[in-house]
């Protein structure tokens, strides 16, 4: 087998290989997304789907109506971004485009799988050439397919993409995964308000936090609505009631 | 980006092409791919192991077709494979243009080898990270071919890449003849993989892709040219339950 070569230190600066097959720069960008420090979680279920995510406002003087991750890319696709905000609003932006170029080529709205799978092939490139760097950020996405219903995407800085039934990703992803997998064992898919509880009881679980409205933000897309749609405070607020009344 | 005009896969004073063997290593860490080359097929496989039982094992795109007659699987990494499979895709079409027919595998094969050739040459890129297994039928008939990140490419009757190949490859020196049956070839395919599989295989956790070189008869009587094909889960599912 090869023999112990010797790297000359630049594997960990650009996206070339490290002796054993790594990318260096590819496993850093997923630590940057880790020390954002908010944590993102989506859940699919049989006719719906949605996202939920941690709303920290670092200081009292900050308007928190412009504090968001969570962002329309067509009227029925939307997603939560996690990681580095600038390179979050890049990538929301350039999303958005490639959503317009194709619906003016196409004419016809992109799907999610389609979207998450473009937003993942610019990805890849940002990790084979040298002049760019991986974006430090995870993209959830979520919509309504015409032909195939409620649709959960992720997409990672390694420019993979898979479909979910469930997924998180943020600071404490692996907690958030280990408590939706245990919880969505059963195969069954969730209905739209039991994916909502379940969605914000992850954060609450892996985060030991009892939410309030404002510490949320939380977005879903269902059968009878099929629009991306950004809950109000009020619908929040409505929704941790309802889980707290239930127990 | 003209910062980057010169090669970063560049001579050691050994005379290796460090990035390439390094590409190579990531290959190893990848899942095992097979590909079998029977007398009347070909049969190519590979581990589809999701991270994660929450993932959704229908959107993974692990084995796929390139043109109706040839398929490619990979070890390696993802990402790079899809930008593979729009390359190959794109070639195989550029050739129908010109000559109304899908292009022969060796073709196809060299048109991807040198596309990978030119990432460890051009400035600013890296190689690939992944091995394909190019599986296909023209009028040599079935065809095996592996093509490496250098872009080297090897003609094989049967071969493993990634994580297992050495012990994949000499479980299948022992089981392969010249004149394999396409079915025989599916089942020890399937066996090649589990053989190096951790924990349970199941219809979910391998894709498998076939082609045989005997052309379908339409409703019509005509002759279709035999088809690339991906087998369902429930397909997969039966040759499990009999090897088991």
């Amino acid at each position: 087998m090869s023999s112990r070569s010797a790297s000359a230190g630049y594997d960990r600066h650009i996206t070339i290989f490290s002796p054993d097959g790594r990318l260096f720069q590819v496993e850093y960008a997923f630590k940057a997304i880790s020390n954002s420090g908010l944590t993102s979680v989506g859940v699919r279920g049989k006719d719906s789907v949605v996202i939920a995510t941690q709303k920290k406002v670092p200081d009292k003087l900050i308007d928190p109506a412009t504090v968001t991750h969570v962002f329309g890319i067509t009227p029925s696709i939307g997603c939560v971004v996690t990681g580095l905000e600038p390179d979050g609003r890049t990538q929301i932006m350039r999303a958005r485009q490639e959503a317009a170029e194709f619906k003016y080529k196409y004419a016809y709205d992109i799907t999610p799988d389609m979207l998450a799978k473009r937003m993942a092939n610019i990805n890849q490139v940002y990790t084979q050439k040298a002049f760019m760097r991986p974006l430090g950020v995870s993209m959830i996405i979520i919509g309504w397919d015409d032909e195939r219903g409620p649709q959960l995407y992720k997409t990672d800085p390694a420019g993979y993409y898979a479909g979910f039934k469930a997924t998180a990703a943020g600071a404490k992803h692996q907690e958030a995964f280990n408590f939706l997998e245990k919880k969505l064992k059963s195969d069954e898919e969730p209905n739209a308000e039991d994916s909502v509880e379940l969605a914000i009881a992850t954060l609450s679980s892996v985060l030991s936090a009892n939410f309030k409205a404002q510490d949320l933000e939380v977005a879903v897309v269902t059968k009878d609505n099929p629009v991306f749609r950004i809950l109000t405070a009020d619908e929040i607020d409505a929704e941790l009631t309802r889980i707290a009344e239930k127990d | 980006m003209d910062r980057y005009s010169f090669s970063l896969t560049t001579f050691a004073p050994n005379g290796k092409l460090l990035q390439i063997e390094h590409a190579l290593a990531a290959v190893g860490n990848g899942a095992t791919s097979v590909g079998i080359k029977a007398a009347n097929g070909v049969v190519i496989a590979t581990e589809k192991k999701a991270g994660s039982s929450l993932i959704d094992v229908s959107s993974l795109e692990h084995m796929v077709m390139v043109c109706e007659s040839i398929g490619m699987v990979y070890s390696g990494m993802g990402p790079d494979f899809r930008v593979l499979v729009n390359s190959a895709r794109k070639a195989a079409q550029k050739y129908r243009r010109i000559y109304m027919e899908d292009p022969p595998v060796r073709i196809l094969v060299k048109e991807l080898a040198s596309i990978m050739q030119e990432f460890t040459q051009s400035g600013g890129v890296r190689p690939f990270g992944v091995s394909l297994l190019i599986a296909g039928v023209d009028d040599r008939g079935p065809n095996l071919y592996q093509v490496d990140p250098s872009g080297s490419y090897f003609p094989w009757k049967a071969t493993a890449i990634g994580k297992n190949m050495v012990n994949s490859k000499t479980f299948l020196e022992k089981r392969f003849d010249n004149d394999i049956d396409l079915e025989d070839a599916v089942y020890t395919a399937i066996l090649t993989l589990k053989e190096g599989f951790e924990g349970q295989m199941t219809e979910q956790s391998i894709d498998v892709g076939v082609i045989t070189t005997i052309p379908t008869t339409q409703a019509d009587g005509k002759q279709k040219p035999p088809r690339f094909q991906r087998l369902s889960p429930a397909e997969i599912k039966d040759y499990l339950s009999n090897v088991a």
